[in-house]
């Protein structure tokens, strides 16, 4: 059984890519309505089993952002941020969840147009991959 | 108990009630479990919109609150205050954005209900997940240590004790029944610890300075004095700290009190002890230029005004017989069983403002630098130029005659060391417009390859030195000196075409370079150092003036090459935030959104300890468990996803918290 | 008064929880003085009929071990769970689906394949037969029990009381568990009759280890010889320690740890952690190339986390049933 419909869960750091969606927001440039938000202090906040409930909980693709490299508001979360993706997503593989239904990538404050931008491409790649499977039968 | 949730989502006048259908949400959330309440209003931030939030929670007797309006960002700690003053927990209330991140986002206004609608549900979710979190002060020492005494050191130290905290006591007199007043002070001390034996630093003993040209030690002297005349500053010269422990608000430090073998309190400054000397070693203050006696002060005018001996070289203390200063001195003051000692104190704050060093010339051998006489650094002709130097103001070469032609060049090691210092095109100016009063016909020669002329006054002492015709040559970097035997030849190209000049003397601009202590002191106080060895700044735009370590802050040239009035600055920065945070009187608030850990499940597997970049976890090997230092934590809950045992939590953003939203948002 | 009723059953296992029962060595003695063993195929002659005969909750306790992949193995969990007042699930393969639960990384049809395909190497099958579960043959059906496209743990097909965990359960939490059954002293119902805290908490190698971890060169354990002293981790060795409870024994290290390999994580997580891989993912990554963080390119932290080949079947080598997502989605 396949759904038609697909949701982004969407992990914002406050302090940088938190602002930055806002900032997309006083533009009024169009995101997706399927990216949905949950903000974290930092994007070393993020668990990968949080991506992993939101598979489980019926999400189709997981998009963490935080500070730039080197910009970060605890100086070095979003480091860990992107080893534990890294190897969350070479695990992911193995669990037949392709790896590009998770995506970590950098926004800062000011950056409301590339938050739209990437915003708008996982939306493109999660539509082309279809939205995730339901678990096979289990029986 | 029964939860009581009340939900309210803002209009914001036509922004969401336009885009968003929030009628529609406000009757879908009525009616989940918990929630008493649910109702939309026009614009919630406003006067009329707080009073009427005040009023349900009181009213509704609420026991949680979710607002869906604008970003956080703008009025979440307007709508907490509004929670704390009408009795609710204000961390039993979750906003969620449905104005910058939907209605401005999302043309569709279905889609963007439908999502709105979600994030409301997420929020109510994870609402009943929240726990109320109480505001934790802790008791402070508001003393500060503040190591390094040149101008940086100075002038923190002055900001930080300028004012004390009035106490006005209010007694009853036992006989009469009648209150008495009394009246009272606290101040703040400073101790200021100094490795040399005088205070005043590196460019505080240079007659003229840019821009004003003014004499250094005469401009400080006032401050000085100032602080070492002070009641709440224990000047500690001839010290250096050894050991750094405990947190923002309370660390103790151990500091080794070298042994001056001269009492400070004795000792008048007469000086009378230093002709008596049989002993002459190098001068360090003129760079090996001229000569001093076994007791000493570093240069005349250094501050304090007391003399010290020279371990290494006093006879009597390699035990031969001379006590020629003891002799001569009337008061008492010279005390050979002087011995080294540590102290400690207690303080809430610590500046760094340990200076820098500039480099030796030795490191670039293309300039001739000990190899050549005549070839000077900066500070050499700056020392000749000083009336106080070793020629007693003159400037000449190495067989004391004065030089004919000088070649200034600029930016030496630039290239090498991978950063500008900054500071060397004003001094190299400044020196060459006083060679050029001293010595109106010498002909000056400047090499550079770029010049940084920053502020608002430099270009025009640029000009000025320019005005009075010394050449400005703009090479490609590649000079190199050589010398005839008779005359140093400086080579350079300009455009790959091979030019030279004949010079009598060579002045280089070396570059700043990090305190030989500054590791020492990272280590000590586990802060990093950058790429450069300065000290790292917590942000380098926002926060110049503090180390990324809670309590600990920078001032001065250890943080990166500056200017005299850009130290003042900073360090003038770093106290003013001590005294705003470290309240003579009050307690310190701590940041209520941390990390913490349960010790009954952590195995102290030591995995978080490291990843903190505040060091706010320490390993308790007693009890093999982490532990939290809360004065120290940010609580950026980096520690609590890479916990394995689940032993670690981040307040406000706890596992549950955010499954609750995920559970919702992902369907 | 009559003796308590006790039953033992296995499901998909590998006999070693069986095992288990037998290493309680005299105190198996004991046991049976206090009680009466009424259902024990590996051991005794019962019958499935026995059981079906008995009355609802007759059995005071069933110790069920192996995971579930066939319908007789669910069949006969029901059937226990219904005739038993307490249902145990014993051993790491019930706690959490175990190492049978690894096929969750296939599917029924790619098991089948490689077990009796064409391809499989250790078999002569030029007729592709593979066991059906009704065959018909001149004299009747045959009945087989249908195979499972996916190992579960014992509690995602029954009602469980408490888990005694491991592979296999250590002898003397066995018998902690049944003395304070006899006693009466159970504590709340879900738990795991272990240690809450994790094996670095009485492992003697942890005071080995630094304050700061941080690892460049992961190692296999069959590629070096392990310093039997110090801290795997710390040696970049993967050990589940961490993310695993200790218990194995009640003194030293931990089993595996006193033989010089490191923990495996068999005895499953501390209470509150739902999946251990994905945990351990957390941990180790951040632990990973944490010096000089700063400096590192994308690239070379892929580089360093190619070192760890296979990560799912590391981190849920004994838990994959019982993890967040269960099992690999075929497509």
């Amino acid at each position: 059984m396949k759904k038609e419909k697909f949701t982004i869960v969407t992990f914002l750091c406050n302090w940088c890519s938190y602002e930055g969606a806002d900032r997309a927001g006083s533009a009024r440039l169009n995101c997706p309505a399927n990216i949905r938000v949950i903000r974290v202090m930092c994007s070393g906040r993020v668990e990968p089993q949080f991506v992993i409930q939101a598979f489980r909980d019926g999400a189709s693709g997981v998009l963490i952002l935080g500070c730039h490299p080197g910009d970060c508001h605890y100086k070095k979360g979003n480091y860990k941020a992107r080893r534990r993706i890294i190897l969350l997503k070479k695990t992911l593989k193995q669990f037949g969840i392709e790896q590009d239904r998770v995506r970590l990538d950098w926004v800062s404050a000011s950056e409301g147009t590339r938050f739209a931008k990437i915003a708008n491409e996982m939306a493109d790649t999660i539509k082309q991959l279809g939205p995730l499977s339901e678990l096979e039968a289990l029986n | 108990m029964q939860e009581r949730i009340g939900v309210f989502v803002c209009k914001c006048s036509t922004n969401i009630g336009n885009k968003i259908d929030v009628d529609s949400i406000v009757s879908d959330v009525s009616n989940i479990e918990n929630v008493v309440t649910a109702k939309s209003h026009n614009v919630l931030c406003s006067n009329e919109g707080l009073e009427f939030l005040m009023n349900e929670i009181r009213e509704g007797n609420l026991s949680r609150m979710v607002i869906a309006a604008c970003t956080p960002k703008m009025y979440e700690q307007r709508f907490m205050n509004v929670c704390e003053a009408s009795g609710l927990n204000p961390y039993l209330f979750q906003m969620t954005n449905i104005r910058e991140q939907v209605a401005w986002v999302t043309p569709d206004k279905d889609l963007a209900t439908e999502k709105a609608k979600t994030l409301c549900l997420a929020a109510i979710n994870r609402i009943s997940f929240q726990e109320s979190i109480e505001k934790k002060e802790i008791e402070v020492q508001p003393d500060v240590l503040v190591i390094g005494g040149g101008v940086a050191g100075i002038e923190a130290t002055l900001t930080l004790t300028s004012r004390g905290r009035k106490i006005i006591l209010v007694e009853e007199d036992d006989d009469s029944g009648t209150p008495e007043l009394k009246q009272s002070a606290q101040f703040r001390k400073v101790y200021l610890v100094e490795k040399s034996p005088c205070i005043a630093g590196f460019s505080g003993r240079f007659e003229e300075v840019y821009q004003t040209m003014e004499c250094a030690p005469c401009m400080l002297a006032p401050e000085l004095q100032e602080v070492l005349q002070k009641d709440n500053v224990e000047t500690l010269t001839y010290s250096e700290v050894e050991e750094i422990v405990g947190s923002f608000g309370n660390f103790t430090v151990k500091i080794r009190r070298k042994a001056r073998y001269v009492s400070e309190e004795a000792c008048i400054g007469c000086n009378a002890c230093f002709e008596p000397c049989p002993v002459e070693v190098m001068n360090q203050n003129n760079l090996g230029l001229s000569k001093r006696k076994a007791i000493y002060i570093p240069y005349a005018g250094a501050l304090p005004n007391v003399p010290v001996i020279d371990k290494e070289n006093c006879l009597h203390l390699n035990g031969k017989e001379c006590n020629a200063c003891e002799q001569a001195c009337a008061f008492g003051a010279i005390n050979f069983e002087d011995k080294e000692q540590i102290i400690e104190r207690n303080v809430g704050a610590i500046i760094l403002a340990i200076g820098s060093k500039l480099s030796d010339p030795t490191q670039y051998p293309q300039f001739g630098y000990g190899k050549f006489d005549n070839v000077l650094s900066a500070i050499q002709i700056e020392r000749l130029n000083a009336t106080n130097g070793p020629t007693g103001g003159k400037i000449l070469l190495k067989n004391g005659q004065e030089p004919k032609s000088i070649a200034f060049i600029y930016c030496v090691g630039r290239k090498e060391i991978g950063y500008c210092s900054g500071i060397c095109c004003m001094y190299m100016s400044a020196l060459a417009q006083h060679v050029k009063e001293k010595l109106p016909d010498v002909k000056i020669y400047s090499f550079y390859t770029d010049l940084c002329l920053p502020k608002k006054e430099h270009q025009r002492i640029f000009e000025k030195v320019l005005n009075k015709g010394v050449e400005f040559i703009r090479s490609d970097g590649s000079e190199y000196v050589d010398s005839d035997g008779k005359q140093l030849i400086v080579k350079y190209k300009i455009e790959s075409s091979k030019k030279s000049q004949l010079i009598d003397m060579v002045v280089l601009a070396p570059p700043i370079e990090p305190n030989q202590d500054i590791e020492k002191l990272a280590k000590l106080l586990e802060i990093p150092l950058d790429e450069n060895g300065f000290f790292s700044e917590e942000h380098i735009l926002m926060k110049p003036y503090a180390a990324p370590l809670e309590g600990v802050f920078i001032a001065g040239t250890c943080q990166g090459p500056k200017d005299i009035g850009d130290s003042v600055s900073q360090a003038s920065a770093a106290a003013g935030k001590i005294l705003s945070k470290l309240m003579l009187g009050e307690k310190l608030e701590l940041e209520p959104i941390v990390a913490e850990i349960d010790e009954e499940i952590c195995c102290g597997c030591n995995i978080c300890i490291g990843l903190c970049p505040f060091s706010a976890i320490n390993r308790d090997s007693e009890r093999n468990i982490a532990i939290i230092d809360d004065t120290l934590c940010r609580g950026c809950g980096t520690c609590v996803a890479a916990c394995p045992s689940g032993a670690t939590k981040a307040r406000n953003f706890t596992l549950e918290q955010i499954s609750a939203e995920i559970r919702e948002v992902a369907k | 008064m009559a003796k308590p009723k006790v039953a033992f059953y296995w499901c998909a296992s590998c006999g070693g929880c069986e095992e288990a029962i037998v290493d309680l060595n005299e105190d198996i003695l004991k046991v049976v003085e206090l009680v009466d063993i009424v259902f024990w195929p590996c051991a005794m002659d019962f019958k499935y009929q026995d059981v079906r005969n008995m009355k609802d909750n007759e059995i005071t306790v069933a110790f069920i071990n192996g995971a579930i992949r066939t319908d007789e193995q669910e069949e006969m969990a029901n059937l226990l769970r219904k005739k038993s007042q307490l249902v145990i699930a014993f051993g790491a393969c019930s706690h959490m689906g175990g190492i049978p639960g690894l096929a969750n990384f296939w599917d029924k049809e790619t098991i089948f394949e490689s077990s009796y395909g064409k391809d499989c190497p250790s078999v002569d099958n030029p007729d592709n037969i593979v066991p059906l579960t009704i065959s018909s043959v001149p004299e009747g059906e045959l009945k087989l029990p249908a195979f499972h496209n996916t190992v579960k743990s014992l509690d995602q097909v029954i009602d469980v009381d408490y888990y005694i965990p491991g592979c296999s359960p250590a002898p003397y939490l066995t018998m902690k568990a049944i003395g304070a059954i006899l006693a009466g002293e159970l504590p709340k119902k879900g738990t795991v009759l272990a240690p809450e805290k994790s094996l670095c908490d009485v492992c003697e190698r942890n005071e080995t280890k630094p304050e700061k971890m941080s690892l460049t060169k992961i190692k296999r354990i069959s590629e070096v010889i392990a310093d039997p002293e110090k801290c795997f981790l710390a040696e970049g060795i993967i050990c589940l320690g961490p993310v695993t409870i200790a218990g194995c024994t009640n003194e030293g290290s931990g089993r595996c740890i006193t033989a010089n390999m490191p923990c495996r994580g068999c005895y499953g997580p501390p209470p509150k952690i739902t999946d251990v891989g994905v945990k351990m993912i957390s941990a180790l990554a951040s632990i990973i190339g944490l010096e000089g963080e700063e400096n590192m390119s994308e690239e070379e932290v892929e580089q360093l986390m190619s070192q760890i080949e296979d990560p799912a079947g590391y981190f849920y080598r004994f838990s994959l049933p019982k993890s967040l997502l269960r099992r690999k989605r075929m497509n």
